[in-house]
């Protein structure tokens, strides 16, 4: 009996056909290095990249394929519900969106674009598992996939110090707030003698609720996630690794990082924690106020786009947490809502961000964008959209995010927060106007500079790729279609519902 | 003896390691005092796992491990990166990015 | 396809045109967008005609269908959806604005061909059509608000298209306050309805009104009060009219379409589709009814003294509209919108053919200065006289049955409404004197030398072009008219455009002739089936109104010939007998300066006041020099906290864990 038993063992059940768009992202992950290993050129600079976008557009598709499955796969390590599955979607739009705008970028080709594009799956695919979790070791092993890869990406453009500079500060910043985390996680475990949500939830309502090491497993469980999701205070690497790292993986980090740290919020606090919601709500709540009031502050008086962004983004996901702080099933879809939203409107300012990068010799200074307007409204109207969204300005899609979130806050009771969202847009007027005014009210700096210098050497400008006129296709059209998607949305929000909705299902037993 | 000592012992650790990455220049040392605090973690892994009769936390512990070894591969690979762009090794020379 | 699939067509169809134009100008070549624009209307009409086909194939008790795409909010209270209503009185008005639209839509092809804004002129007038169509298909007030906003800024656009004249920009400006504070009173009357009512859906609304309202209860009178100055401002009703004139800076199809066809007519639309609402809150109908009133008066005798051949027509529509608010108001309902449909007809084709006469100026609107060119512009001149006629209210043309109309609904009410009746006929005597005093004066006597030299074939182009307005030289750069002038005789669109209308202007009133052929009421009578009102004036009533209109017609007529064509000169004279009724007229009834000293000036001297010292002490100095002190200053911590240190983050790291930390112990 006992050598039929080693002669063939049991592994746990597998259902692939849930853990398809795993199998996807990781199968491309391969893939894709291995293509960037081939001598040819043209293999490298262009059918890498596209293998990148058939990766995830599979991925995409396989989790269309499994959308009304609610799944727990492997064991129970990870469930594929409707959350999973809305995240996922969420972080392969942005992956698609970060391909095609490094698709022609400095980084991919400093640091082979094999490894630059399976990096970049390699961090979609924790993505996918930090969401999916069902248990503290999955939860960590998937952050840190998500973590290691990013660390890499900044770090990508070598012969920018600055580059070099966002990588180390967030591989430093992120192992101490992995460390937190996995000490939390520790003592979560210790607390409740399980690394299993349901375990743990079974044993909080046992009676363990107010245990001094569960308490303080959940405060470094939540610094650590806050710390991924840059709410303040553990937003500092922010600004400094969004404003060094390559403009492509700044928008990968603003949008699909953001998207999947929410995801785990949602789940960890609303699932595995709904029980201690008395103890963890006004902690989160306070944490959202700060940054919401942080980085709206923090983001006046920037001059370089991406870090105005960088802020931006911790006071956007202040609005976010406030939804999930709040704990009821509004606040789930407001937060899956403003999720979407924020991909698009993020997505729309980077794709023009990067062109404009590549066409003047003033990176990502409000010098790039000054007469955009008359100069190319192809890109200055999506720019142009993406900050009135941001800002939550009507019959843009950031207006319903917006409103949702505030109506969820409301219907909660906490009205105060609320109103702190609405002082903070309007605080973010200050610095979203100021590059709309720069876009359509200044004029492009000095006598044709953009045709005439050239991008510097320092910048990397290598005349073979940065040829100048360009028509930068590809970020024309990832600007022009979410910067439209953007307004359609505003107009349009009822297919956003219907996706918060879906998603909140998975949550709504829980709340 | 009770777990409370394991527990001592892991925070004073953590607490080092915490010191370290706040006191040290060289990013050497501060890839090394993150260890500390990673190892400082997977001690109390296996002290709960102890005290609570299952594996889960030597499991946990194992993987910590791996991550650890990632992410300190990583960080050298960056550091390597700067020493050959002449770049000085020294956490507090890298203030191009800053405000 | 249904009526509802039809009418989200007609909406989408002018939506597509403007992106089109928008997304494409650059490369489209010479006239496209014009076709484009004109394409994507008659696209609209076509599809008013089948929801009109398809609307009338059901049973007339089931003609109000709603349809609604999507949802824009779903929130505690507030059920907000893109929904259309799509009923009798909707399907009519899209074919009114969609026909209309699509005829001036081609005038303009050749119109504006020389200017060099020509592909923003219609993707703007496409837009309006838009806009306007959705304002008049909206099925809740969510949506009309919409439509009501975007007219407005249509028009402001509209009015300043030629933006090198700052005469143009002002106008546009003034338009575009005036809407704002009719499209504040709309707002705020919805809030009244919705407060009582709890739905922004007009048949929900309308259901539950006779409920939740009592019958001239102080919330509804309040509610009806505030949609009626969004109706006045929209409509150019007194005293929120002095924008209309000043409209007349637009370029002359602008003036056709919005401010005479289409947009102007929105109140009366308004007030026909709150009717329920309006038949609980009699004393806003006795406030509409008398303000029509009184503006159908004062517009007719400023129309007699001005000079500017565009605003003669410009009062004229205020006054044509003061009795359609008069009529529904008064609840005669049809008959208002039957009004409004002539008027659409006639009036836009008085624009057209002054477009014309303006065009073979050279530019020059000024009755003083353009005389005798019927010989010059034989075509212009008919279609002039054939708008005119129906104007004035002679038999058979579409105006006689329609104004007819309104007044035997208002005389058979009796009481008060007697005094409206009477100035209703006052009124159509002064119509009638004025647009033959126009008439004669421009087509008429000695052909001045602008008509003389197109008599010999060759097209007046001055010189310098100037403005009209001001005489100002102007700015030749994109923004201003062009040096090209186009009139009718030499364009086969405007033509064909202005031949239709005037057949319309002419044979219009066959859908309403009294006693004969009450089409438009029979069509019309679903959506007021529910009316309370019910007039139903004698035939002797009718038939002595129809005597009566046919008379004060052709005396105002005939009064206009002896004055300026049989005894030229004698105008000055009685100008200088009736001095001050001359002044009055001639200086629009002071409402500028009356507004100006009553509202302008006491807020300017308000603002001065509170500039000086509220403002740049508690305001400036406090409030908001104090909060950006401390936006300032918590920015400039938060960037000085981001000092570059990976250490110090790291330590900020420890400090908010421990304070997370200290919080969660503090818990247990």
């Amino acid at each position: 009996m006992i050598a039929a038993a080693l002669i063939h063992p049991h592994g746990p059940y597998i259902d692939w056909a849930a853990l398809s768009p795993l199998v996807a992202l990781v199968g491309g992950s391969v893939v894709v290095l291995m293509v960037g290993l081939l001598r040819s050129r043209f293999a490298r600079t262009q059918v890498v990249p596209f293998l990148t976008l058939v990766s995830l557009g599979v991925t995409i598709g396989f989790v269309i394929w499994q959308w009304h499955r609610h799944v727990a796969a492997i064991s129970g390590a990870l469930a594929f519900d409707q959350l999973t599955g809305t995240i996922t979607l969420l972080v392969a739009a942005g992956g698609i969106a970060a391909t095609l705008l490094s698709w022609r970028g400095q980084a991919p080709r400093e640091s082979a674009h094999g490894d630059f594009y399976s990096m970049m799956l390699g961090s979609i695919t924790g993505m996918v598992v930090l969401v999916a979790a069902q248990n503290l070791v999955t939860l960590f092993v998937g952050l840190e996939l998500l973590s290691i890869p990013l660390y890499v990406l900044c770090a990508t453009e070598m012969h920018r110090a600055a580059s070099l500079e966002a990588g180390l500060k967030y591989l430093i910043v992120g192992s101490v707030g992995s460390a937190t985390l996995v000490y939390g996680l520790a003592l979560i475990y210790g607390a409740t003698g399980s690394t299993d949500f349901s375990g743990i939830a079974g044993s909080i309502s046992q009676g363990h609720s107010s245990d001094v090491l569960l308490l303080t497993g959940i405060a470094l469980l939540t610094v650590g996630l806050a710390f991924k999701a840059s709410i303040a205070p553990f937003h500092q690497w922010t600004p400094d690794v969004y404003e060094g790292a390559p403009t492509p993986v700044t928008a990968f980090m603003a949008v699909a990082t953001k998207a999947a740290a929410f995801g785990v919020l949602l789940r960890v606090f609303d699932v595995m924690l709904p029980a201690e919601h008395l103890n963890w709500r006004p902690a989160l709540l306070v944490l959202a106020a700060i940054s919401i009031v942080v980085g709206n502050v923090g983001a006046l008086g920037q001059s370089s786009l991406k870090r105005l962004l960088g802020y931006s983004s911790v006071a956007q996901a202040g609005y976010i947490l406030a939804g999930v702080a709040v704990a009821t099933t509004l606040g789930a879809r407001a937060t899956i809502l403003y999720l979407v939203v924020y991909l698009l409107m993020n997505i729309a300012a980077f794709g023009a961000i990067v062109a404009r990068e590549r066409m003047t010799p003033y990176g990502d200074d409000f010098d790039a964008v000054a007469g955009l307007g008359a100069e190319d409204p192809w890109l200055a109207w999506p720019l142009t959209i993406a900050m009135l969204a941001l800002a939550g300005v009507p019959a843009t899609a950031g207006f319903i995010g917006k409103f949702f979130l505030i109506d969820a806050l409301v219907g909660a009771g906490y009205t105060w927060l609320a109103i702190l969202i609405v002082v903070g847009s309007m605080i973010s007027l200050g610095y979203y106007l100021r590059v709309i005014n720069a876009v359509w009210m200044r004029s492009a700096p000095g006598p044709s500079a953009s045709a005439a210098a050239g991008v510097p050497v320092i910048a990397g400008g290598s005349p073979e790729a940065d040829a100048l006129g360009q028509t930068h296709i590809e970020l024309r059209f990832a600007a022009v279609v979410f910067g439209g998607a953007t307004v359609f949305f505003g107009i349009v929000p009822q297919p956003l519902f219907d996706l918060a909705q879906h998603a909140a299902n998975t949550l709504s037993g829980a709340l | 003896m009770t777990i409370a000592w394991y527990l001592a012992v892991s925070a004073l650790i953590f607490a080092i390691g915490v010191g370290g990455v706040l006191v040290r220049r060289n990013p050497l040392v501060v890839l090394l005092c993150l260890e500390l605090m990673l190892n400082a973690a997977n001690l109390a892994l296996i002290g709960f796992s102890r005290m609570w009769g299952n594996d889960d936390g030597q499991i946990f512990a194992l993987i910590v491990m791996v991550v650890a070894a990632c992410e300190v591969t990583v960080g050298l690979g960056v550091i390597v990166a700067m020493h050959r762009h002449r770049l000085p090794i020294d956490v507090d020379s890298m203030r191009e990015l800053q405000g | 396809m249904n009526a509802t699939h039809a009418a989200w067509l007609v909406l989408a169809a002018p939506l597509a045109g403007t992106l089109v134009i928008a997304l494409s100008f650059k490369w489209l070549p010479r006239q496209t967008a014009g076709w484009i624009g004109t394409l994507a209307i008659a696209v609209s009409f076509g599809y008013s005609i089948v929801a009109f086909v398809q609307l009338q194939s059901l049973s007339p008790e089931h003609r109000e269908l709603t349809s609604s795409l999507w949802t824009i909010a779903r929130t505690t209270g507030v059920d907000a959806s893109a929904t259309i209503l799509v009923d009798p009185l909707s399907v009519f008005m899209i074919l009114v604005v969609s026909g209309v639209s699509m005829l001036i839509h081609l005038y303009s092809v050749s119109y504006l061909k020389g200017d060099r804004g020509y592909a923003r002129f219609f993707a703007y007038l496409n837009y309006f059509v838009f806009s306007m169509l959705l304002l008049v298909l909206a099925g809740n007030f969510l949506l009309l608000i919409v439509g009501w906003a975007f007219v407005g800024a249509a028009s402001y656009m509209l009015i300043s298209f030629w933006y090198r004249r700052a005469s143009a920009t002002q106008a546009g400006i003034k338009a575009f306050v005036i809407n704002v504070i009719g499209d504040a009173g709309l707002v705020l009357g919805t809030f009244f309805i919705f407060r009582s009512s709890h739905s922004l859906d007009f048949v929900a609304t309308f259901r539950v009104a006779p409920h939740v309202f009592a019958y001239g209860s102080g919330g509804i009178t309040a509610g009806c009060l505030l949609l009626l100055v969004g109706a006045f401002a929209k409509s150019a009703q007194i005293p929120l009219h002095t924008w209309l004139p000043d409209a007349m800076e637009g370029p002359t199809p602008v003036s056709a379409l919005i401010h005479a066809a289409t947009m102007v007519t929105a109140g009366v639309y308004l007030i026909a589709r709150m009717h329920p609402l309006f038949q609980l809150a009699p004393a806003a109908q006795d406030v509409g009814a008398i303000v029509g009133c009184l503006t159908l008066l004062i517009a007719g005798t400023i129309a007699l003294a001005a000079v500017d051949i565009k605003r003669v027509i410009a009062y004229s529509t205020m006054s044509q509209i003061g009795y359609m608010i008069m009529g529904v108001s008064a609840g005669a309902y049809a008959a208002g919108l039957f009004h409004l449909m002539t008027h659409a007809f006639f009036k836009a084709l008085l624009f057209m053919a002054a477009g014309s006469v303006i065009g073979a100026m050279g530019g020059e609107q000024s009755l003083d200065r353009i005389s005798g060119m019927r010989k010059a512009l034989p075509f212009t001149f008919i279609c002039f006289l054939v708008g005119g006629l129906a104007l004035s209210g002679i038999p058979p043309f579409s105006g006689f049955f329609s104004k007819d109309d309104i007044l035997a609904q208002i005389g058979s009410r009796g009481g008060w409404y007697w005094a409206l009746y009477a100035a209703g006929y006052l009124g159509a005597g002064l119509t009638a004197l004025y647009t033959f005093r126009m008439i004669f004066r421009a087509f008429l006597g000695e052909p001045n030398p602008q008509a003389r030299e197109l008599e010999h074939g060759h097209l007046f182009h001055p010189e310098q072009p100037t403005n009209p307005a001001n005489g100002e030289v102007e700015d030749t750069d994109v923004g201003f008219p062009g040096p090209d002038h186009v009139i009718a005789e030499r364009a086969l669109p405007m033509r064909v455009a202005m031949s239709l209308l005037a057949l319309l202007a002419i044979a219009g009133g066959i859908v309403g002739i009294p006693k004969t052929t009450s089409w438009l009421e029979n069509f019309l009578a679903p959506t007021f089936a529910g009316s309370t009102i019910h007039l139903a004036p004698s035939n002797t009533l009718i038939y002595v109104g129809l005597a009566l209109g046919t008379v004060i017609g052709l005396g105002g007529i005939g009064l206009a010939w002896v004055v300026w064509v049989a005894r030229p000169g004698s105008s000055t004279v009685i100008a200088a007998r009736l001095a001050p009724a001359y002044r009055l007229f001639a200086g629009k009834w002071y409402f500028d300066e009356l507004i100006d000293a009553l509202v302008v000036r006491p807020a300017t001297w308000f603002g001065r006041f509170a500039q000086g010292s509220f403002e740049r002490v508690f305001v400036n100095g406090t409030l908001i020099g104090g909060t950006t002190a401390i936006v300032r200053a918590g920015s400039a911590v938060v960037r000085s906290a981001e000092s570059g240190f990976v250490r110090y983050y790291v330590a900020f790291v420890v400090i908010g864990l421990s304070g997370v930390g200290l919080y969660f112990l503090v818990q247990s």
